[in-house]
């Protein structure tokens, strides 16, 4: 009989498995390759012949994908090795030019459908609301880029990583996105149709899940790879 | 330095002494007694204990984990469970909480002041909540809030964990949409 884990730290992919496999067992995933820009067919490539065929690092890849599909998956840090830091940093870059390029316009443009059916006072709250939102999670990450990616990435001038930025402003991204859920299920008009609203409330969860897997991401894989490789001070 | 006591009562042996142990390393936090049923606890009185730490198996014996009074009960979470088990519980851990989670989830359920209507399932804001949110919409911290209100900052925090439980809503630009639409302010 095989060894059995645990959740936590269990190959949930293996690198033989077939792309079509792993996208139906999460077909959120599709938005990994969106992020990374991996050109498709994959015809009957393996995820290792993929990763070889475009230059990524599979455990990376598997980590990753991991990562989207478990809440509870944490790496094995023995298997962290310096040349994954540029990759990962590579990919939460790309996360967020996805929430800010893709995700966050599409919300927008489903707001901007269901207030049409509002009246000017609901118009210009929710308008005002989901402006600062945005402007919020824009100005975030605006700040993990230059204060956190651009360490990693200057490596060489030795500089000291604040661990505990790491942690800070992911329960406000959280509570805001969330508070825009509650708003739309308590405080749209009734005018708005039911269509319309359960689209949007849809559209809202998404971002909301793959916005903790952003951040699990960083606390679980940034992090360790951070505290391996990286000179670091807690504030 | 304050310190807190606390009863596991967990039926199995591994998650018990995991967190006992988790919770002895935190320096504030003493176990003073392991039970593998709620009717061990019995062997207690309610003064002896803090906070009591307990499968959420246990749900039906909710009194008794809390002592025949308010003594406020952490759950550990090992399966799914509906939501109304969840409600029964002061705060709920689950297995793969941080050991820094477990610990301040008892310290977070001690320290907790007991709020106006904190056990009412009404939705409905009280009137010294929609105070308390008007204020809060206004843009006024906690400590502004205590001082205009004449209430302790404490009570502020509680006031302000109910409405957040009652209307969804965490964010003060949330609570301000909501205390707009709602009438409680002018949008001006």
């Amino acid at each position: 009989m095989n060894k059995i884990y645990g959740l936590q730290g269990a190959p949930l992919l293996s690198p033989e498995m077939k792309i079509l496999e792993l996208i139906e067992t999460d077909p959120s995933l599709v938005s990994v390759f969106q992020r990374l820009n991996i050109s498709l067919p994959f015809g009957d490539m393996s995820i290792l012949q993929m990763c070889e065929r475009d230059g990524y690092s599979c455990a990376m890849f598997l980590m990753l994908c991991n990562m989207h599909i478990s809440p509870t998956y944490r790496v094995d840090a023995t298997l962290l090795t310096r040349d994954m830091l540029p990759e990962l940093v590579g990919y939460l870059r790309a996360s967020h030019r996805y929430y800010i390029g893709h995700m966050l316009p599409h919300v927008a443009r489903h707001l901007d459908d269901i207030l049409s059916h509002c009246d000017n006072l609901s118009r210009s709250l929710f308008s005002r609301f989901y402006n600062e939102y945005m402007s919020f999670l824009g100005e975030h990450f605006r700040e993990e880029e230059s204060e956190i990616f651009a360490i990693v990435e200057g490596v060489e001038n030795n500089l000291a990583m604040d661990i505990g930025r790491l942690e800070a402003p992911h329960g406000d991204i959280d509570d805001r996105t969330n508070d825009l859920a509650s708003l739309v299920i308590k405080s749209l008009p009734e005018a708005v149709p039911t269509t319309l609203r359960c689209q949007m409330l849809k559209d809202i969860y998404a971002l909301r899940d793959d916005l903790r897997v952003h951040s699990r991401i960083e606390m679980h894989l940034l992090r360790p790879l951070v505290e391996k490789f990286l000179k670091t001070e807690e504030r | 330095m304050k310190r807190y006591r606390v009863a596991i009562v967990e039926p199995s042996a591994i998650v018990a002494e995991g967190v006992g142990v988790l919770l002895r390393a935190s320096g504030d936090i003493d176990v003073i007694a392991a039970y593998a049923t709620p009717a061990e606890l019995q062997r207690l009185r309610a003064h002896d204990v803090d906070v009591v730490v307990a499968s959420l198996a246990f749900v039906r014996d909710i009194d008794l984990l809390r002592l025949g009074g308010e003594t406020p009960v952490v759950g550990i979470q090992s399966s799914l469970a509906d939501v109304d088990t969840l409600r029964r519980f002061s705060a709920v851990v689950n297995l793969y909480s941080s050991d820094s989670e477990l610990q301040q989830s008892i310290r977070d359920v001690v320290d907790a002041p007991v709020a106006e209507h904190s056990h009412s399932e009404s939705h409905e804001l009280s009137e010294r909540e929609r105070d308390v949110l008007v204020l809060v919409a206004r843009g006024l911290t906690n400590k502004e809030i205590a001082s205009e209100l004449n209430i302790s900052p404490h009570t502020v925090m509680s006031h302000r964990k109910n409405i957040a439980h009652k209307t969804g809503i965490r964010s003060v630009a949330g609570l301000t949409v909501y205390a707009v639409l709602n009438k409680l302010i002018d949008s001006e």
